[in-house]
This record gives structure tokens, C-alpha cells and sequence, in this order.
């Protein structure tokens, strides 16, 4: 019986609500805000994968032309000495800069859904064997104004407008009633008043839910074609449309059981509203930030400066010792401006260098890893927060997948270093055969990883809230009363 | 309802008496206020906001200051304690250029978080700033951070928005509005007492504030910004944000005269919030970026890296290179570089770096054009939507916007001009031609002063944000005119 009332409340209201203006503008602006968050992501998406295909061609070109210069080299085609820094055959100098390796990050099949970081880390870096400060912060040109307001993308939409969207439709869902007079009628039309409201409820906030859902499934079919429906990301994704969605209809549902006007209702959840989507992040990263601040960045670079500087008057003292202790030694064995003392001094001050801001980055890491850590612990205050981080990951341009992408990065300026540095220990001057092993950055993994690590964060974030939530509903619309 | 002496007034009423009934009407109204305990919370949590963000943004502003001046010293001591060296290989050792704050950054801290903290300056190339914190925020930060800015921007339109929603609807349902005009008060009048009402109330939440912020503003300004200055542009913000929400003050009152109800009334105004500060700077974001597109860094430097091809840089083939050679000999009538008075690889350095001075002023002011064309772009709606004004606006008196960054990566442009050319100098004047061995010491790199940046004056703000500036005010007085006529339609009933 309980369930035939909420099903015949859920059909009228169905019904009232295909005649309601208030309900076709908010299918309309889902449509839209969606519509326009997913031309902004395919965009988005080309354009990064534009720049990760300049970027092959461009060390493509640097490649053969280092090559072409070695034949003609070999060939003895080319006349006079070459310097150090242009010798194709030079380990340090060509590991160090003109055969510098593309890694990329190629966009998720999900990219489509979440700017996240995207638009602040480059697409891909130039490694080279240098200190990895020397490369890791290199930014793609982006207008600073556009980077702090952000763009449309899904993930604002599911984060911002589609809660209101809700809110719209739920906000006066027995005031209104009671307002128009109409509630006492309705509530003595069934056995089970909670279930006529439930049923009210389910039939407003299916609506913006459903629609929600189906513009996402659309725009990822059409944009990104049917692969990606099948994944576990897009699950995760649509299961969190769900409860993010069930969360603000149920939170209106709880003030609306109140019992106090429509305006009161509209008042009080867009404050909350405005709580959870705006002051909440807000004041966590404020919180995170005072508490654990990012640490300094020049002072990192400044101490890979440092080492170099101690690297280079140690070899100095070094030179200078053997001169006093070797007085027979030659000019020309002493000779700082030599290719090959060059070469030699060189690759010393960049191992100890190397050896230093690997430390100091380390150091850095662990201080960053903190505060993020605490934000992670805070954004649960926020279950908006919680799901525009959660769908960045998702996407694979959040926090979870540069660190990733960090990490991959890592051993990749490892294994570069080694290729390189072990030839110009051993005095091995580059050859073709060396390049043709030179080693490649690994294709970007995908983000299945993160999906235990999203949905457990969702599950307790949002999911939890709205069980809270429904069990407050469900208490208060029982206690509904018609004036 | 005591303070309705208004009905007294006559119907056709001289200015003086015009201006009792409006201030009758702003008592009546200020009364209500004050008896409204939901508002007095509401203050009380807006307060706290804004005395939190310009604490946690003082805060912030004094550990980057310290974190700064710690790495500007270390550079300086790095530079200096560089050792004997060739003077061109210390302009390749080079320097950091690091961004002193402007101390009004803890009202708005603009794209600080979006551009580098630092210039690293040295030979042949003029670089970006890096180091952009943002970056190491994470995702999660992208949502923003509580700064001053940040509640006058957004929270303070919705207060506005919830002082004015009921003005004329709520008056008009509890059937009030027709016993106030039947005693004879012009709807005009009691918009004026309205306004002036709602806008004294704005005013107890700001007037502390700003206070506030002046008293901090002292504490910060240090000698890259001058205090008066500081103040000024404080001034100039004042009023920016006195015009941004007068609009909105404005706009509730017209559209509660307007609307049939206080629902309806509520739910447009909330529509417009919503659109303003959250729709309107991302869609016109994404529409500037289509409209004016800006290069990839690998264009960029591509671009530059072709312009160089046409100078001679370290190539003694190139036949630039060759004229130029043959261009000293001839200016000093030798036919040897070896008889020259001076060193040819000093002269040939600072010619080489000359041609790219010209060279990067093109590329970089052409960049900063672009972003200055989307800027604008961005702006344009800004007197529908005064978000977009209020923004560039307010990060521009506050010293936080792309212009007042270029202002700092030209000056230390200049910097590192200064430096490559007192290396080349150097070898110019004392080095031997062929001389490998020619090391400058210490007192040399001495000689070169550090970076000092002179932030731009107030005029440097106002110059570039004075379209907004027109923008906000064509919001006031558009809102105030749209008040003013719904005021003149009203209906009691």
C-alpha cells in the first residue's frame, strides 16, 4: 500500500511537472551548461594532445639532426673542432639538453569531463640529465586571469549547477503546498502522508538527476565514442552523479520538513548551498595552507645553485692541488677552457648537484605530501569539495595521476641519467647505436588505479552524508502537518 | 511601525521634505533590520569571514615575504661569492629576479598564485617567470581559497541580495506598501530610504573591515611600495566595491518592486548572483580564449628561436656575424681584429645581445598584448555582469593582475640587461683579444647592484583598469535606473 501511494504521488508529480516552466528550465540548463562544459572539453583535449604531438616532432627533428650531425662527423665531413655543448657525440651535453627526452601525459578517455590540473601542468616536459628542477617546472603559456577563474568543464557543472538545479525543484516540495493550500488535501489522499512525499520527491529529483546522468552518457558517447561507457571510471562516475544528487534532495527534503515558508526553504539551502560549494573549499585550503604551507620553491632551486657552485670551486681546489703537487704537468693538460675539462667539470658538478636537490625536492615532497594529506582529511567537510576532487581523478587530471606521472617521471630521469652519464664515465663518445637505444618515456598508464581510492573517498564523503540525511527526511516528513 | 511619521508628509512634497520621507522610511527599514536576529547572524558570519580572510592573507603575505628576501639574499650571496670567472660566464652563471608582494595581495591575491614567483635571468635569454604555487595546491585548491576579495566578490552581492529581496514584495504581501503610499510617500522616496538603508547596513560589515585592511596595509608596505600609495589604491578600491554593491542593492530593490512576489523576486536575484559570479567569468573565459588564442610555449620559443637564426649568436660563419666584424674593423680603420683597441668577443657579445633585446621585446609584448586582448574581452559584459569588471578591477588596485606582473618580469628584463652588458663591457675594455684566461673578480660582480623592483604607482592601476572602472559605474547607474523606474511602476496591490 505504502508503496502503490509513493508510486501514485511520483506518476502526478511526473505529470505536474511536465507542465512546470520551473521544470523545462531546469532540463534546459543542464542541457546547456552540459553541452557547453563538453565542446569546452573536446577542446580542451585536442588541444593537449596537439601540443604532445609537437612536442614528438619537435624531438623527432632534434633527434635526426644530431644523428645527421654524427654521420657527418664520422664521414669527416665536417671541419674544425666542434664544440662540446654542439657534439652530437658528447654524453653529457646531448643527455643534458639537445636530445632531451618528450614525456607526456596523454588525456584519459574520461579527460572530457575535468579540466582538474590540466590546464596548469603542461601536457609534456623535456627530461633531460640535469637536476630535475631544471625541468619538471616548466609551464605551457596560459593567460594567469583564465587560470584562476577556470573554465566551464563538467565537473563545475555536476559541482555547481546541478545541485542548484535540484534545489530549484525540491526546495518547496510541502511549503509550496502548504502555501497554495493544496497540502491537507494531498496529505489525506493517502494511507502513508511520507510516502506521498517521498514519491513527490523522487519524481523532482529524478528529473534534474536523470538528466544529469543522460547528458553525461550522451556527451561522452558522442564526444569520446561508446569505450569509455563501459569502463569502471564511468561507472564510478555516474554512481557519484547519483549520490551527489541524492544528497541535495535529500537535504532539501530535511529543511522543507521544517515546515516553514518556501522563502525560508530557497533562503536556507542556498545559504547551505553556498556553505558547502564555496566557504567549505575555501576555507580547507586556506586551512591546509596556513597549517602546512607550501614550501618554497626558489629556496629548492637556489640549493641545486648552491651545490653546483660548491661542485665547481672543489673542482677548482682540485685542479689547483694537482698543480702543486704535479708542477711538471702541461698547459694544456691544465687548461680549464678544454673540451674535454669542460665535459669532465661538467658532469661533476651535476652529479653533485643531482645528489642535493634530489634531497632538498625530497624534503619538499614529504612537506606538500602533508598539507595534501590534511586537505584530503578536510575536504570531507565538504562533500562538494569531496566530489569535484573525486571527479578530477576520475578523469585522470587530478592530484592521484600527477602523482603518478611524478613518480613515473622519476625513475624515467633515473634510467635517462644512466644511458648517459655511464658512457661519459666510461670516456664512450655517443654513437648511432646509442641512439637508436635511447630510453623512451613509457605511454601514460590509465586511471583504473585510482578508482579504489575515489570510490572509498565518495562512499564515505557523500554517501554517508546522504544516508544521514535520509534518515533525517524520513523522520521529518512523517512529521509534516498541513498548516 | 512607530517610526511612520511619514504621514504627515504632503503628497506634492518640496526636496527637504523628500529627503525626511526617505530618511523616515530608511529608519523604519534599519529598525527592522536590527530586530532581525537571522540578519545579525548572518553579519556576524560575513564579519568573521572577512576578518579570517584578511588574517589568513596577512599571514600568508609575511611567511612569502620572509621566504623572498631569505632567497634573494642566498642569490645574492651565490653571485657574489661566484669566484674569479670569465665576466660572460657569470652572465651565464646568472640570477633570480624574485617578485616582491604587493602587500594589498592579502586582500586579493589575483593570479599571484597563477604566474611565477621568480625570473631566472641569464645570457641570451630572456625567460618566463616559474614557480607558479598553484601547482603545488592541488585540484582541490582550484576551488578557491577565503580571501577579502573573495567575500566582497561573491558573499556580499547575496547579503545585498537578501537586504533587498522583500524591499517592495514583502511590503506589498503584507499589504504595508499600500498603507505607506496611501499616506502620501512617492515610490521614489521609499526607494531612496530603502537603498540608503541597505546600503548603511553593507556599510557597519565594510567600514570595520576596510579599517582593518588599512591598519594591515601599513604593517606591510615596506620599501618596494610606498605607503601612501598603498592607501590610494585602497581608496580606489573602496569605491570599486562601493559601486559593485550599490548595483546589486540597486537591482534587488528594482527587481522586488518588479516581481509579484518575494519567491519569485528571490529566485531571479539568486539567478542573477549565480550567473555573475559563477557562470559569466568561466563561459567569457572560454569565449576569450576561442576569440584571441594564445601561442603554445613550444611556438613561443620556436618563434623567437627563428628571429635568432638571424643573428649571428656564437656563430662566426654567419654572415651577420661577418658584416658586423667587418663593420668594427671599419669603424676603428684596422684590418685585424688583433689591431683593434678594444676586444672584438666583448663588442661581438653585446651586439649579439642588443639584437635580441629587440628580438624578445617584440615576442614578449606581443604575448602580453594577447592577454591583454582577452583581459578586455573577458571585461566587456562587465556592466550586465560586474564580476567581470570587479575582478580585473580589484586585482589591478591590488597590484595582482597580468599587467602589474609584466611590469615586474620587464623590470627584470632590464636587470639582466644590465648585467649582460656590463659582462660584455667588461671584456671590452679589459680583456685581451684570443685571451681565454681573462677572469673578472669579485669586486665585478659587486659592482652590479642587486635587484630592486619600484612597484608601478596608483596611475599604473588606474590606467589599465579604467574600463572597468566605467564598466562598475554603468552597473550603478543602469541598476539605479532600473530601480528608479520599476519604483515609478509600482503597484500596491
Amino acid at each position: 500500500m505504502t508503496l502503490s501511494a509513493f508510486l501514485a504521488a511520483w506518476r502526478f508529480e511526473w505529470r505536474l511537472l511536465r507542465r512546470d516552466a520551473a521544470a523545462w528550465a531546469v532540463l534546459a540548463a543542464i542541457a546547456t551548461m552540459s553541452a557547453l562544459a563538453f565542446f569546452d572539453g573536446a577542446e580542451r583535449i585536442a588541444a593537449q594532445k596537439a601540443a604532445i604531438e609537437d612536442a614528438r616532432r619537435d624531438e623527432t627533428l632534434r633527434l635526426d639532426a644530431l644523428r645527421k650531425t654524427l654521420a657527418d662527423l664520422d664521414a669527416g665531413r665536417v671541419k674544425g673542432e666542434t664544440p662540446p655543448y654542439r657534439d652530437p657525440r658528447n654524453a653529457v651535453f646531448v643527455g643534458g639538453g639537445s636530445a632531451a627526452a618528450v614525456a607526456a601525459l596523454e588525456p584519459t578517455p574520461l579527460a572530457i569531463v575535468a579540466t582538474g590540473q590540466s590546464d596548469l601542468f603542461p601536457a609534456s616536459l623535456k627530461v633531460t640529465s640535469g637536476t630535475k628542477d631544471s625541468f619538471l617546472f616548466a609551464d605551457e603559456i596560459e593567460n594567469p586571469a583564465h587560470l584562476a577563474s577556470g573554465s566551464i568543464d563538467l565537473a563545475f557543472v555536476l559541482v555547481f549547477v546541478f545541485p542548484l538545479a535540484i534545489l530549484a525543484l525540491c526546495f518547496d516540495l510541502s511549503a509550496g503546498e502548504r502555501e497554495k493550500g493544496t497540502l491537507a488535501l494531498t496529505l489525506a489522499s493517502a494511507e502513508s502522508p511520507t510516502a506521498v512525499l517521498l514519491g513527490k520527491l523522487a519524481a523532482r529529483a529524478g528529473l534534474p538527476i536523470l538528466a544529469m546522468i543522460a547528458a553525461t552518457c550522451a556527451g561522452v558517447y558522442l564526444l569520446r565514442g561508446a569505450e569509455p561507457l563501459a569502463s569502471c571510471a564511468f561507472a564510478l562516475l555516474i554512481a557519484a552523479i547519483f549520490a551527489y544528487g541524492a544528497f541535495w534532495a535529500l537535504l532539501a527534503a530535511v529543511v522543507d520538513s521544517f515546515g516553514k515558508s518556501s522563502a525560508y526553504n530557497a533562503l536556507a539551502l542556498i545559504a547551505v548551498w553556498a556553505g558547502l560549494t564555496m566557504i567549505a573549499p575555501a576555507a580547507v585550503n586556506t586551512l591546509a595552507d596556513a597549517l602546512y604551507p607550501a614550501p618554497s620553491r626558489s629556496e629548492m632551486t637556489l640549493a641545486a645553485r648552491a651545490a653546483a657552485t660548491d661542485a665547481d670551486r672543489e673542482r677548482d681546489a682540485a685542479l689547483a692541488r694537482y698543480a702543486e703537487e704535479h708542477p711538471d704537468a702541461t698547459a694544456t693538460e691544465m687548461k680549464l677552457g678544454d673540451a674535454k675539462e669542460r665535459t669532465i667539470r661538467r658532469l661533476a658538478v651535476l652529479e653533485t648537484a643531482n645528489a642535493r636537490v634530489e634531497a632538498v625536492m625530497a624534503r619538499h615532497e614529504a612537506q606538500l605530501a602533508r598539507q595534501r594529506a590534511l586537505a584530503d582529511q578536510l575536504s570531507f567537510l565538504s562533500p562538494a569539495l569531496l566530489m569535484y576532487r573525486s571527479v578530477a581523478d576520475i578523469a585522470g587530471s587530478g592530484d592521484r595521476r600527477y602523482a603518478e606521472f611524478s613518480a613515473q617521471l622519476d625513475d624515467f630521469h633515473k634510467r635517462w641519467r644512466d644511458f648517459f652519464w655511464s658512457r661519459a664515465h666510461a670516456g664512450q663518445s655517443l654513437t648511432q647505436a646509442d641512439y637508436a637505444a635511447l630510453p623512451r618515456f613509457p605511454a601514460s598508464a590509465d586511471v583504473a588505479s585510482a578508482s579504489a581510492g575515489v570510490a572509498s573517498a565518495l562512499a564515505g564523503g557523500v554517501g554517508l552524508p546522504t544516508l544521514l540525511l535520509a534518515v533525517l527526511a524520513w523522520r521529518g516528513l512523517r512529521r509534516c502537518k498541513a498548516a | 511601525m512607530s517610526e511612520i511619521v511619514v504621514a504627515k508628509a504632503p503628497a506634492t512634497q518640496a526636496p527637504a521634505g523628500r529627503w525626511r520621507v526617505a530618511r523616515a522610511v530608511a529608519y523604519k527599514e534599519w529598525a527592522e533590520l536590527r530586530r532581525d536576529s537571522r540578519l545579525a547572524w548572518l553579519f556576524g558570519l560575513v564579519f568573521l569571514l572577512m576578518l579570517g580572510a584578511l588574517a589568513f592573507g596577512a599571514a600568508q603575505h609575511m611567511r612569502l615575504d620572509r621566504e623572498r628576501a631569505a632567497a634573494a639574499a642566498t642569490d645574492r650571496a651565490l653571485w657574489t661569492g661566484q669566484g674569479a670567472k670569465n665576466p660572460h660566464a657569470a652572465a651565464h652563471f646568472g640570477q633570480y629576479a624574485f617578485k616582491p608582494q604587493s602587500p594589498l595581495a592579502l586582500a586579493d591575491p589575483g593570479v599571484d598564485a597563477y604566474v611565477g614567483e621568480a625570473v631566472w635571468l641569464e645570457a641570451h635569454r630572456q625567460n618566463e617567470a616559474q614557480f607558479r604555487s598553484a601547482r603545488d595546491a592541488g585540484v582541490g585548491a582550484r576551488l578557491g581559497g577565503l580571501s577579502f576579495a573573495f567575500v566582497l566578490q561573491t558573499i556580499m552581492p547575496l547579503v545585498a541580495i537578501l537586504l533587498g529581496f522583500a524591499g517592495f514584495a514583502g511590503e506589498r504581501e503584507r499589504g504595508t506598501l499600500r498603507q505607506l503610499m496611501s499616506l502620501g510617500a512617492s515610490p521614489v522616496d521609499i526607494l531612496a530610504g530603502k537603498a540608503l538603508a541597505a546600503l548603511g547596513a553593507l556599510s557597519v560589515l565594510l567600514i570595520p573591515a576596510f579599517v582593518a585592511a588599512v591598519l594591515a596595509t601599513l604593517f606591510l608596505a615596506d620599501h618596494d611600495f610606498s605607503v601612501a600609495d598603498q592607501l590610494e589604491r585602497l581608496l580606489a578600491l573602496s569605491f570599486g566595491y562601493g559601486l559593485y554593491l550599490a548595483g546589486f542593492v540597486f537591482l534587488a530593490l528594482g527587481v522586488s518592486a518588479f516581481a509579484k512576489s518575494t519567491r519569485t523576486a528571490l529566485v531571479a536575484l539568486l539567478a542573477f548572483w549565480l550567473a555573475n559570479c559563477f557562470l559569466a567569468p568561466r563561459v567569457m573565459t572560454d569565449v576569450a580564449k576561442r576569440a584571441a588564442p594564445l601561442p603554445t610555449a613550444l611556438e613561443f620559443r620556436n618563434a623567437i628561436a627563428e628571429d635568432k637564426k638571424k643573428t649571428f649568436g656564437h656563430d662566426e660563419t654567419h654572415p651577420a656575424f661577418v658584416a658586423f666584424r667587418d663593420g668594427v674593423l671599419a669603424q676603428y680603420g684596422v684590418s685585424r681584429i688583433e689591431d683593434l683597441p678594444v676586444n672584438f668577443r666583448g663588442l661581438a657579445l653585446r651586439k649579439d645581445d642588443e639584437n635580441g633585446f629587440v628580438i624578445f621585446d617584440k615576442h614578449f609584448g606581443a604575448l602580453q598584448a594577447a592577454f591583454d586582448a582577452q583581459d578586455r574581452l573577458r571585461a566587456a559584459p562587465g556592466f550586465l555582469f560586474p564580476a567581470l569588471a570587479m575582478q580585473p578591477f580589484s586585482t589591478s588596485f591590488s597590484g595582482t593582475d597580468s599587467w602589474h606582473q609584466f611590469d615586474f618580469a620587464t623590470a627584470a628584463e632590464a636587470h639582466r640587461r644590465r648585467i649582460q652588458t656590463a659582462a660584455s663591457e667588461d671584456l671590452i675594455h679589459n680583456a685581451r683579444y684570443g685571451d681565454a684566461s681573462y677572469v673578472a673578480s669579485r669586486d665585478m660582480w659587486e659592482r652590479i647592484p642587486s635587484f630592486d623592483y619600484a612597484a608601478p604607482a596608483v596611475s599604473f592601476a588606474l590606467a589599465h583598469a579604467r574600463g572597468d572602472l566605467v564598466a562598475l559605474a554603468l552597473w550603478a547607474v543602469l541598476t539605479a535606473a532600473l530601480a528608479g523606474f520599476a519604483a515609478r511602476r509600482l503597484r500596491p496591490l
